[in-house]
């Protein structure tokens, strides 16, 4: 019955329907750590807080890009399901910090069918308190049904 | 005391950076590696063996036979924490899945130099191309970085 609920509203998405946020209430330096050894990543900023110390991050580590890409991904997840997404693209006008509370959001820009497809254009970006958007842009994917 | 910048690397070996391809091939991703990435997501592993889609960052990079280390050093970066993003751009042709081989190509699309607000750094755009077992296209992503060179 949620299946099917859900599949109703997605019938009803309108352009300027807000996507429901999802929420990361504290970035974790434990999963950069992760991060960086699957991706073997060499570069400290992510891991050692004495480096980012030295370029003014003060006592935090910087998250990676792509993890915080990761929080708009599972945004959309949540939205229309996890083999939904056909494009992501995104700018990083400001670091994500470990600690920092940030919140994913959407807002619905356009609706077309290509393919055979219902596909949603978005705007998608980071919320982060007190601060501009760290993270900031578009996003389509397939909407059920 | 200001800390001398380092040599700025001569704007032509950046340029010729353009149409450099890397030697290519394969990635698999393992289970446990895809339940450690998801795990760093905060979201909880995904159903039917799909791939959560943060690993079209490092997959891509380690199956076309290169690293980001050498990413860094091709564009001889002054540092490593002298790279900043400028923007990923992530297409999905079909769903990513764990256990299933992808093969991989990757070439340097853009390299220049630009300088902003008295700021000088050479912007880089990396392309990766990912098909499947047939052969079809599953992903493409294009890793656009700024390799910053400080105030000259």
């Amino acid at each position: 019955m949620k299946g099917e609920t859900m599949k109703g509203e997605m019938m009803n998405v309108q352009v300027g329907d807000e996507i429901p946020a999802w929420n990361m209430p504290s970035v974790l330096p434990e999963r950069m750590r992760t991060m960086a050894a699957i991706l073997r990543d060499p570069n400290p900023v992510h891991w050692d807080r004495r480096v980012c110390a030295k370029i003014g991050f003060g006592d935090h580590t910087i998250n990676q890009g792509p993890l915080g890409l990761s929080y708009m991904v599972n945004m959309l997840h949540a939205w229309t399901g996890p083999e939904s997404i056909r494009r992501i693209k995104m700018r990083f006008p400001q670091a994500v910090l470990d600690g920092d509370h940030v919140i994913a959001r959407g807002k619905v820009t356009a609706l077309r069918e290509e393919n055979g497809e219902r596909l949603a254009d978005c705007d998608i970006w980071l919320q982060r308190e007190d601060s501009e958007p760290p993270l900031q842009g578009s996003a389509t994917v397939k909407l059920p049904g | 005391m200001s800390i001398p910048l380092p040599p700025l690397p001569p704007v032509e070996d950046i340029r010729a950076l353009v149409g450099h391809r890397f030697s290519g091939g394969h990635y698999t991703i393992a289970h446990w590696e895809n339940f450690l990435l998801t795990e760093c997501t905060g979201s909880e592993p995904l159903p039917d063996d799909i791939a959560h889609p943060v690993a079209l960052f490092h997959v891509p990079i380690l199956g076309a036979g290169t690293s980001i280390g050498e990413m860094f050093a091709l564009g001889q970066a002054d540092s490593d924490a002298s790279i900043g993003i400028e923007s990923y751009d992530w297409e999905f042709f079909k769903t990513l899945r764990e256990e299933h081989p992808y093969r991989i190509d990757a070439e340097i699309t853009e390299a220049d130099r630009r300088e902003e607000n008295g700021r000088m750094f050479d912007r880089i755009a990396f392309r990766f191309d990912l098909k499947d077992e047939q052969g079809e296209p599953a992903a493409r992503t294009t890793i656009t970085w700024h390799y910053n060179r400080g105030k000259r």
